[in-house]
């Protein structure tokens, strides 16, 4: 064998042979394929970038940099304007000085809101100044829609992303601890019920799950009053619920990372008259940050992302992020501006912690899938 | 008489020996459930009780989750994908989409994540082309679907205005149109698994003894070769993972459907996981979508516990 191995370096060494040309070859071909697919992955994020400033009006010509912003013709029709742009009737008159009680028609031209009210034009577009570039991230980042804002949205985002990181790290561990070794009956069929949830599909619980949760959530006196505070409380506990209750990939991962350490070190941690918990808190956790680290760069985006159950559970007024995003989508179809600058908005928080911390999500992910 | 009480002495003390091990045993059990306990309440509430009480409203008209008027119908749920034609009618196309979006997006799982990962272990790790490639994880399918759209509506779609400068199509993408989704949805979710797959085929490889590797190549094995003699079959248990995750995974396929608007516009995006969401939550069939989901998972599930069991013991 050594021998082997020794012949092997040998011919890796040798500087003039087909192997080395072969060598170069693919070389060049995976740095052609590694280029090639970087651009394929970046220009999307890129087109979406561009695209949350282009109106979507303007859509249909290809767009690599953020347009020149197109002054708002005085010829636009103002109900056109609040259909297709979002366009707060109150703001304007506001603006303009106009009363608020003015009720201006839908087919009525800025320029004859500008007559019949005696505002200059200049003022008028000064007030649109931008309007046609900026209108996805006005709308998106100040107007309220169904209730909540983008910022309360984000807000429930980050709280439940917290909140069900942290609960689920720490109940994995007590699981895996719980289950270290696998030496009896009960704790292989514990594992076995957790490694069930790998092959259950969402959309076959999602239905039966939601009834179990009304049962319970219609015992609460104040949950059926729309808008109430433990009501919200609730839908957001229950997704903190569904995100902590564990999964195959959880249980096995901290399983084998326990497993692995000795029980010697528990003993010794026993005779010094440590209790369980204590040799949980002080000596186990220590020892396990590689896991940890997986765990956490595993299931941060999948809670960040969680789409589904916070559609179903949660009031639009009380949603996270994407079904609030998705809610743009639902009432005004047509400004696609909007919705590209609600998505972009979306994904760019996790995507500056991804590059901030990459070295530790390809570690960890790494090592999940050798765990996994 | 020592003679005749040693025996019983000798037992009696092997038997409290034993006993003394089992109790200590069983404290150690007991404390290893108070540290199970917590979260498996949790997870048997939420995932195994909703199956089960699931399992009574599949024998019912229950049109709403606080329906106040309930009937048995017997079997008529479980028979109504064979004999009732208004659930044939959404049941069997939205059946046929999804299966060719599975089979096609079980394809992208070796386009993309068995090529890359191959590519990355003859050429070496690279973290920067792992960060690139794992970065489409980050984001949601919802943005996802988002992103499909941006890229590939008809009229509008940046991608099609790239792809027609650059010649590589001649006429526009549809990602609304039947075949625009069949095509390029399971491309994008490809895309977005790829890193994941990618770490699921690279950690097999890796875990290859390298002699094996070596003495292949002394004995002249081409690549080719090499591929399908040694690596391969080193890699069940990647196969297997990989296999078991993309066929739950594209089964429940949803969020990127909602952003095609499935749940309104878009017919050719009605998948089978979209008709289960809407008959339970917007056209009023709660007890009929329940039922469908499990005639359509249940299967599923079986093979998936199948394929753990398989992967176990390729494993070992």
């Amino acid at each position: 064998m050594a021998v082997e191995s020794a012949t092997v370096t040998q011919l890796r060494r040798r500087p003039v042979s087909s192997m080395s040309r072969r060598k170069l070859a693919l070389r060049v071909f995976a740095t052609v394929v590694m280029v090639v697919y970087t651009i394929v992955t970046i220009f999307p994020f890129y087109a979406l970038f561009v695209r949350s400033f282009v109106a979507t009006k303007d859509a249909s010509d290809l767009h690599l940099w953020l347009p020149k912003s197109r002054e708002v013709p005085l010829e636009a029709e103002v109900g056109n304007l609040s259909v297709f742009y979002q366009l707060d009737l109150r703001d304007l008159k506001r603006a303009l000085g106009i009363p608020e009680n003015e009720y201006l028609m839908a087919r009525m031209t800025l320029r004859e809101v500008a007559e019949q009210y005696n505002v200059p034009e200049q003022e008028i577009k000064d007030f649109f100044k931008g309007f046609y570039t900026y209108n996805g991230w006005m709308t998106l980042l100040g107007q309220e829609l169904q209730g909540t804002t983008f910022w309360g949205a984000l807000l429930r985002t980050v709280l439940i992303t917290a909140f069900s990181l942290g609960l689920m790290i720490v109940l994995s561990i007590c699981t895996g601890y719980g289950l270290a070794g696998l030496r009896r009956k009960d704790q292989m069929a514990v594992y076995n019920l957790y490694l069930l949830q790998m092959v259950i599909p969402v959309m076959l619980i999602i239905l039966p799950q939601y009834q179990l949760f009304q049962y319970i959530f219609n015992l609460v006196p104040d949950y059926a009053r729309q808008g109430s505070l433990v009501r919200a409380a609730l839908q957001l506990l229950a997704l903190v619920l569904i995100n902590i209750k564990g999964t195959a990939l959880t249980t096995m991962i901290f399983v084998s990372a326990i497993g692995t350490i000795p029980k010697d070190l528990e003993d010794s941690a026993m005779i010094d008259g440590a209790s369980r918990m204590q040799y949980v808190r002080h000596v186990l956790l220590p020892l396990l940050k590689v896991p940890i680290v997986s765990m956490v760069v595993i299931q941060l985006p999948l809670f960040y992302n969680q789409f589904l159950e916070p559609y179903v559970y949660l009031d639009p007024s009380n949603s996270t992020l994407l079904p609030f995003i998705q809610s743009t989508s639902g009432q005004f179809s047509t400004n696609f501006q909007v919705i590209y600058s609600g998505v972009f908005a979306s994904v760019l928080p996790l995507i500056v912690i991804y590059i901030i911390f990459r070295r530790f999500f390809v570690e960890g992910v790494m090592a999940g899938a050798i765990k996994g | 008489m020592a003679s005749v009480t040693a025996p019983p002495a000798a037992l009696q003390q092997a038997s409290t020996g034993k006993r003394k091990m089992s109790s200590l045993e069983r404290r150690r059990m007991w404390g290893d459930w108070a540290f199970i306990a917590p979260q498996l309440i949790i997870f048997v509430l939420l995932t195994i009780v909703p199956l089960i009480i699931a399992v009574p409203i599949l024998f019912t008209d229950k049109s709403q989750f606080n329906d106040p008027s309930i009937n048995q119908v017997g079997w008529s749920n479980f028979t109504a994908v064979f004999t009732d034609p208004s659930v044939q009618a959404d049941y069997v196309p939205a059946f046929r989409r999804t299966i060719t979006f599975v089979a096609l997006n079980y394809t992208t799982v070796y386009i993309f994540g068995l090529s890359l990962a191959l590519l990355m272990y003859e050429v070496g790790f690279r973290g920067g082309f792992f960060t690139v490639v794992y970065l489409p994880l980050m984001i949601s399918g919802l943005a996802v679907g988002y992103i499909a759209v941006m890229m590939f509506a008809q009229e509008t779609g940046t991608g099609n205005f790239v792809l027609q400068d650059l010649g590589i199509i001649k006429k526009p993408l549809n990602i609304y149109s039947a075949s625009g989704t069949t095509v390029l949805l399971p491309l994008m979710v490809g895309w977005r698994y790829a890193g994941y797959n990618m770490a699921i085929f690279l950690s097999g490889l890796l875990s290859i003894p390298q002699e094996t590797i070596e003495s292949s190549v002394v004995d002249g094995a081409n690549y080719w070769q090499r591929l399908w003699r040694i690596y391969f079959p080193q890699m069940w248990p990647s196969f297997i993972l990989a296999t078991t995750m993309c066929l739950i995974g594209s089964f429940a396929v949803f969020d990127e459907l909602v952003a095609m608007g499935a749940t309104y516009v878009n017919p050719n995006a009605k998948f089978l996981s979209i008709l289960f969401f809407t008959y339970g939550f917007q056209i009023e069939r709660l007890a009929m979508g329940m039922t469908l989901a499990v005639e359509t998972f249940f299967p599923l599930v079986l093979l998936g516990v199948a394929l753990q069991r398989l992967q176990r013991r390729v494993q070992l």
